[in-house]
């Protein structure tokens, strides 16, 4: 008998075992306390010491060597050449933060941009094991949808206590629930049109600053085989961008902002008339054939191989036409201008289009040393020296307020027009992806392709777009 | 411990790591998304019982019904034009006197490499520009096929993919069992004077013909989940020409964040794959006799 208790206690000891290894690391968030190493297996393998009693209290005071070693995961998506300014402004910060934090190191894990924010970060979210540090958007559909579910980092204290909280320009509403912060931009783009100098002057165009002289440099182009505008549709949100404008200064600069309160609506005649125009250019055969067979790399690489003549595009592209960048054969022969006026158009025709949209998220799951990297990286990927290196280096324009002095710095003469376009801008309105919700937003890409497609009418795009609104806007309130 | 070995509890202790860890990751999951299937769930909020709205609106939803016909017109490729061409091309290996190892491995290749690697390949070959197939095409004067761009031709091309990445394996199956069949019997047939393709016909193929069953099923089976190539490839995409039922869900599910409906419309999946494999069986395999040499 006695054995028949050992060997079954043998047995469910060996079962606890298994089902403690499967359990979830639930105390997490609160386990301030406990050692990273009980909860984090990557933490224990690089810990020298995993004793328990070796915490975080003990490692303060101790010398920097003695220190618990950790780790932190932070999502980017600077992958690629075309990010590789962004990217050596994230090393920096990452080195520097590294240096700063005893025993901190980060793991960098790039992925690309439309992966990370409609697949992989949802999925994460969804499964509650989010990266530490993430690259986040802000609106309805990211960061304020993941604050609301609590998997967010509040961060409105750590600012206080950075004295950040008044360096940024007017741009966290997108990033804020309740008057909470939950996410920083890091900067901010404008979407307009880049032409290539060298095509137009060889076809005697004028630059495309009235609507007119677009039209007229759009048919010119295609008469002598020259695409008139490159094209990335295979990712949906590249011909968003333009639908976004259109939108914007066909509709009204506000349309965008009222899809979620309901005063504007996707099948009113007014958007509709913008998704209408980007049916006639398809019709005019203003884009590449197979259009929805090229992603958003290949729109770049087209127009530099001179393919196309024009692209519509973020301003963050401008870093691409630097001399030692990857559209570096045109260098020089590019130029950057907002979207010409359109006649008849409802909106302010000066308007133009203003994202402050991408930023660094938190995830609300932070042990202390955890939270102390998070501190660290706030506060040198977000001071006055990297915003500035962002406008120099990458041409992304700053989210916090900088010196007259900082900005007059700029030399790179596509930067140069992209300040010159927002400076010369009535009003600016968001892109609408940073501000409906995700099943909009995604509905909204699926409608897009459809309709560049061939497979459905704008009324129909619209009214399919309208219908996921009123379900999102009857939920939300609820 | 031999009284300990006699009692059939025991058995039970030393068995239950392994059932509870079943339940853990198999029955607990299927339990649970039953369940979600019936929600509103985003994956993150509070969930909502919505009753059979979320099937209710994936019979009503046109672009799923569309996935529903092209996991159909997979099956009914893989199962009218493959097997066929399977078979064909294992009874003509299977008569190979030389090289027949080299013909064995190289049909094989492509099923032991990764889809994703087999989608990316497949791009560069459908590539409009620069692709082996459209400069081939154009050189014999055919104008550019946008293969993977153009809503008619994604679906096809992506068929050829699959085809290509799987045949081989089905080959090797089908191989192995015409060289099991004792060589007295294609003897004597042919000293009775059959042809060639009277043998492989009348001889082969009715003694491979529960391994052809087999195939049938597995390519049934594939047609049904297959998702892997068209997320690599098109991504469901051109305008959701190519979206399967599988690809379809992922999409809802997580691009959408509609978890509840996701998870429906796998519920639906599981159903559509259980009802299809459970006629195919009723229906021609279970009338099969087992082949005895």
């Amino acid at each position: 008998m006695k054995k028949k208790v050992a060997s079954a206690m043998a047995v469910s000891a060996a079962l606890s075992v298994f089902l403690a290894a499967c359990g979830s690391n639930g105390d997490n968030g609160n386990g301030a306390n406990a050692s990273p190493s009980s909860s984090q297996p990557a933490a224990s393998d690089a810990s020298p010491s995993p004793s328990p009693s070796a915490s975080a209290p003990a490692s303060e005071s101790a010398s920097p060597e003695k220190a618990e070693n950790f780790t932190v995961s932070l999502r980017h998506i600077q992958i690629g050449d075309a990010q590789k300014f962004r990217k050596a402004i994230l090393d920096d910060v990452v080195k520097k933060t590294e240096s700063e934090v005893p025993g901190l190191k980060f793991e960098l894990d790039g992925v690309e941009d439309s992966v990370n924010r409609f697949t992989k970060l949802p999925a994460e979210m969804a499964a509650g094991n989010p990266p530490k540090i993430m690259d986040i958007f802000g609106g309805a559909g990211d960061t304020q949808k993941y604050a609301k579910a609590g998997r967010l980092l509040d961060l409105t204290p750590i600012l206080d206590e950075l004295g950040l909280k008044d360096k940024f320009l007017n741009v966290l509403e997108p990033f804020s629930v309740d008057g909470k912060v939950y996410g920083l931009p890091i900067g901010g783009n404008t979407e307009g049109i880049f032409y290539n100098t060298d095509i137009f002057a060889k076809y005697n165009l004028n630059p495309p600053t009235t609507w007119d002289d677009l039209i007229k440099a759009a048919d010119t182009l295609k008469k002598n085989n020259v695409a008139p505008f490159a094209a990335g549709s295979k990712d949906a949100w590249v011909p968003n961008m333009l639908v976004n404008t259109l939108i914007g200064r066909i509709a009204g600069e506000n349309t965008n902002s009222g899809f979620i309160t309901g005063q504007s609506k996707w099948n009113s005649p007014d958007v509709v008339a913008a998704y209408q125009m980007i049916a006639d250019w398809e019709k005019k055969g203003y884009y590449p054939k197979g259009e929805l067979g090229k992603a958003y790399a290949d729109m770049l690489t087209d127009f530099v191989a001179g393919k196309a003549g024009m692209m519509f595009d973020g301003s963050w592209r401008s870093s691409a036409f630097k001399d030692d960048a990857v559209g570096k054969d045109i260098s020089g022969k590019v130029a950057f201008v907002s979207l010409p006026p359109i006649p008849n158009g409802k909106g302010n025709q000066t308007s133009v289009n203003a994202n402050y949209g991408e930023g660094y998220g938190f995830s609300s799951d932070l042990n202390e040393n955890e939270l102390k990297a998070v501190k660290a990286f706030i506060k040198n990927m977000y001071s006055d020296e990297m915003q500035l290196r962002g406008l120099l280096e990458d041409g992304v324009l700053p989210s916090m307020k900088l010196s007259d002095e900082s900005i007059a710095q700029v030399t790179d003469p596509v930067v140069k027009q992209v300040l010159d376009v927002l400076k010369n801008a009535g009003t600016t309105f968001p892109h609408f992806d940073s501000v409906v919700q995700s099943k909009v937003y995604t509905e909204t890409e699926t409608q897009l392709t459809k309709l560049i497609a061939g497979k459905a009418t704008p009324q129909e795009v619209g009214n399919a777009i309208q219908k996921a609104q009123d379900a999102e806007n009857a939920a939300a309130a609820k | 411990m031999r009284s300990t070995l006699k009692n059939p509890y025991v058995y039970l202790l030393f068995v239950l790591p392994t059932i509870a860890l079943y339940f853990l990751f198999f029955i607990y999951p299927m339990l649970t998304s039953f369940y979600y299937g019936f929600t509103n769930w985003n994956g993150l909020d509070t969930k909502d019982y919505v009753g059979f709205a979320n099937f209710a609106n994936a019979f009503k939803d046109a672009d799923f019904r569309h996935s529903i016909l092209n996991n159909l017109i997979i099956l009914l490729f893989s199962c009218c034009i493959q097997v066929p061409l399977i078979i064909v091309c294992s009874l003509l290996i299977s008569g190979v006197k030389r090289l027949q190892g080299f013909y064995k491995t190289t049909v094989f290749m492509p099923s032991i490499l990764s889809t994703s690697v087999i989608g990316i390949l497949w791009g560069f070959i459908y590539d409009p520009d620069v692709g082996l197939l459209d400069k081939t095409l154009r050189s014999l004067g055919a104008p550019t096929i946008y293969w993977l761009a153009d809503t008619n031709w994604a679906l096809p091309a992506i068929l050829i993919t699959n085809a290509w990445q799987w045949m081989g394996f089905y080959i090797v199956l089908i191989l192995a069992a015409i060289l099991a069949i004792p060589r007295e019997i294609d003897e004597a047939a042919r000293i009775d004077g059959a042809t060639g393709p009277q043998r492989a016909w009348y001889l082969t193929v009715p003694l491979i013909k529960p391994i052809i069953n087999v195939v049938i099923m597995l390519s049934i089976a594939g047609a049904l989940r297959v998702v892997d190539i068209v997320l690599v490839m098109t991504g469901g995409g051109p305008a959701g020409a190519t979206d399967v039922m599988a690809s379809y869900m992922v999409n809802k599910a997580i691009k959408y964040s509609d978890y509840g409906y996701g998870t429906a419309l796998s519920i639906i999946i599981f159903a559509f794959a259980l009802v299809l494999t459970a006629l195919y069986q009723i229906l021609f395999a279970r009338r099969q006799e087992r082949v005895e040499f």
